[in-house]
C-alpha cells in the first residue's frame, strides 16, 4: 500500500494535471494522509476558485477505496457536495476499482465540478450535515443523478 | 516532457528515463507486473493483485480497468524469456474454495421446510390415462431466509396432512395401475 501511494505521488509530482497541485514536504511525513489542492477549471463556474481536497487511506488501499473529502473553509457549492465536505461520488464507494488513483479522483471531481450549470448545495444538505458521520465512508450513498 | 527533474531519488528517475516499463505495470499496484495475467480485455495485473480483488468483490467480477466481465479461467499467464518459473501464476495463489450448495432433496427425512408452502392438486379425467397430480414444492432458494425463522412446529398440522394426501395419491396411482 505505501509502495504505491509513494509510486502515485512521486508521478503527480513529476507530471501534475492541470489544476491539481500536492505539496510532497506535508504528504511524505504521513504518506497515508494527503492533502491535494485542485483549481476550478477554467470556462466553469468554479474558475478561480482553489479548494483543498482530503484524502485518508486504509490499509487496504487500492482494494479500499480512501477517504475522500473537502476540507477547509471554501467547500465548493454544487449539488453532490454537502456543505460539510462529504462529496456524492460513486467511484468513492461503490464503484471503486484498484486502478483508480488520487490523480483519477481528484480528474473525476474537477470533472463534476466543470459539468455543473448551477450552484447549490443538495437538497438534503442541513439534515445531511446534522447526522452524518465525519467520516463520508460510512455513510450509504444512494446515486441517482448522472447529468452533473 | 523534461526529463531533467533533479528532485527524485535515483529510482524513479531511471524509471521515467525508461517510460516503457510503466507498460508493464501492474494495474492494481502500479509496479512490474510480477506473476503476469493479462484480462480478455488487454489489461495487466499481478496475479495476487487480480486474484485478491475478485475475492474481495462479491458478485459480478469487472476489469478493474474497462469493467469488461472478467473470469479467473480467462487469465493468460504471461511468461518472458528465461523465465525459470514456468508454473501457471494462477495456480499459486490458492483458488476459491467451491461454494457448498446441495440440491434440495423431497424426502420427508428432515421435512422441515416441506410443510410450508406444499401444495398438491390431484385429479382424474376423462383422457386416456387420465390421472394428473401436481406436487408443487416451492425451490428452497427462493425462500432463503425465511423459512428458517420460523419454528417447524406450526407446520406440523399442514405437513401431516400433505403427508396424508401424498399416501393417498400413491396408493391411488397404484390402484389404478392394478386395475
Amino acid at each position: 500500500m505505501e509502495r504505491r501511494l509513494r509510486k502515485e505521488l512521486t508521478n503527480l509530482i513529476k507530471d501534475p494535471p492541470d489544476g491539481i497541485v500536492v505539496d510532497p514536504d506535508k504528504i511524505s511525513q504521513n504518506i497515508t494522509e494527503w492533502t491535494v489542492d485542485v483549481k476550478g477549471a477554467e470556462g466553469t463556474l468554479y474558475q478561480g476558485e482553489k479548494f483543498t481536497l482530503q484524502f485518508k487511506f486504509g490499509s487496504k488501499y487500492p482494494f479500499d477505496s480512501p477517504q475522500v473529502m473537502f476540507v477547509g473553509k471554501h467547500v465548493p457549492e454544487h449539488p453532490h457536495i454537502y456543505s460539510n465536505g462529504h462529496i456524492c461520488l460513486s467511484i468513492l464507494s461503490d464503484d471503486w476499482s484498484p486502478a483508480l488513483s488520487v490523480q483519477s479522483i481528484c480528474l473525476s471531481i474537477l470533472s463534476m465540478l466543470s459539468s455543473c450549470s448551477e450552484k447549490k448545495r443538495p437538497p438534503d444538505d442541513m439534515f445531511y450535515v446534522r447526522t452524518a458521520s465525519k467520516n463520508p465512508k460510512r455513510t450509504q450513498w444512494l446515486f441517482h443523478d448522472d447529468t452533473v | 516532457m523534461s526529463s531533467s527533474d533533479s528532485t527524485f531519488e535515483g529510482s524513479d528517475k531511471k524509471e521515467s528515463d525508461n517510460s516503457s516499463a510503466s507498460n508493464y505495470e501492474c494495474n492494481i499496484c502500479f509496479d512490474v507486473a510480477r506473476d503476469a495475467v493479462v484480462s480478455m480485455c488487454g489489461h495487466l495485473f499481478c496475479w495476487p493483485c487480480i486474484h485478491r480483488w475478485m475475492t474481495a468483490r462479491s458478485g459480478r467480477m469487472t476489469c478493474p480497468v474497462c469493467k469488461a466481465d472478467i473470469n479467473e479461467d480467462k487469465f493468460i499467464p504471461l511468461y518472458g524469456r528465461n523465465t525459470t518459473d514456468q508454473q501457471d501464476p494462477r495456480k499459486k495463489v490458492p483458488p476459491r474454495p467451491q461454494g457448498q450448495r446441495q440440491e434440495s432433496e423431497n424426502t420427508n427425512g428432515g421435512g422441515f421446510n416441506l410443510g410450508e408452502n406444499f401444495s398438491m392438486s390431484f385429479g382424474i379425467g376423462a383422457f386416456p390415462f387420465g390421472v394428473f397430480s401436481t406436487f408443487n414444492v416451492p425451490d428452497r432458494q427462493g425462500h432463503y431466509g425465511h423459512g428458517h425463522t420460523h419454528g417447524p412446529a406450526p407446520n406440523q398440522d399442514e405437513q401431516f396432512l400433505s403427508k396424508v394426501f401424498l399416501y393417498v395419491a400413491v396408493f391411488f396411482i397404484f390402484w389404478l395401475i392394478l386395475a
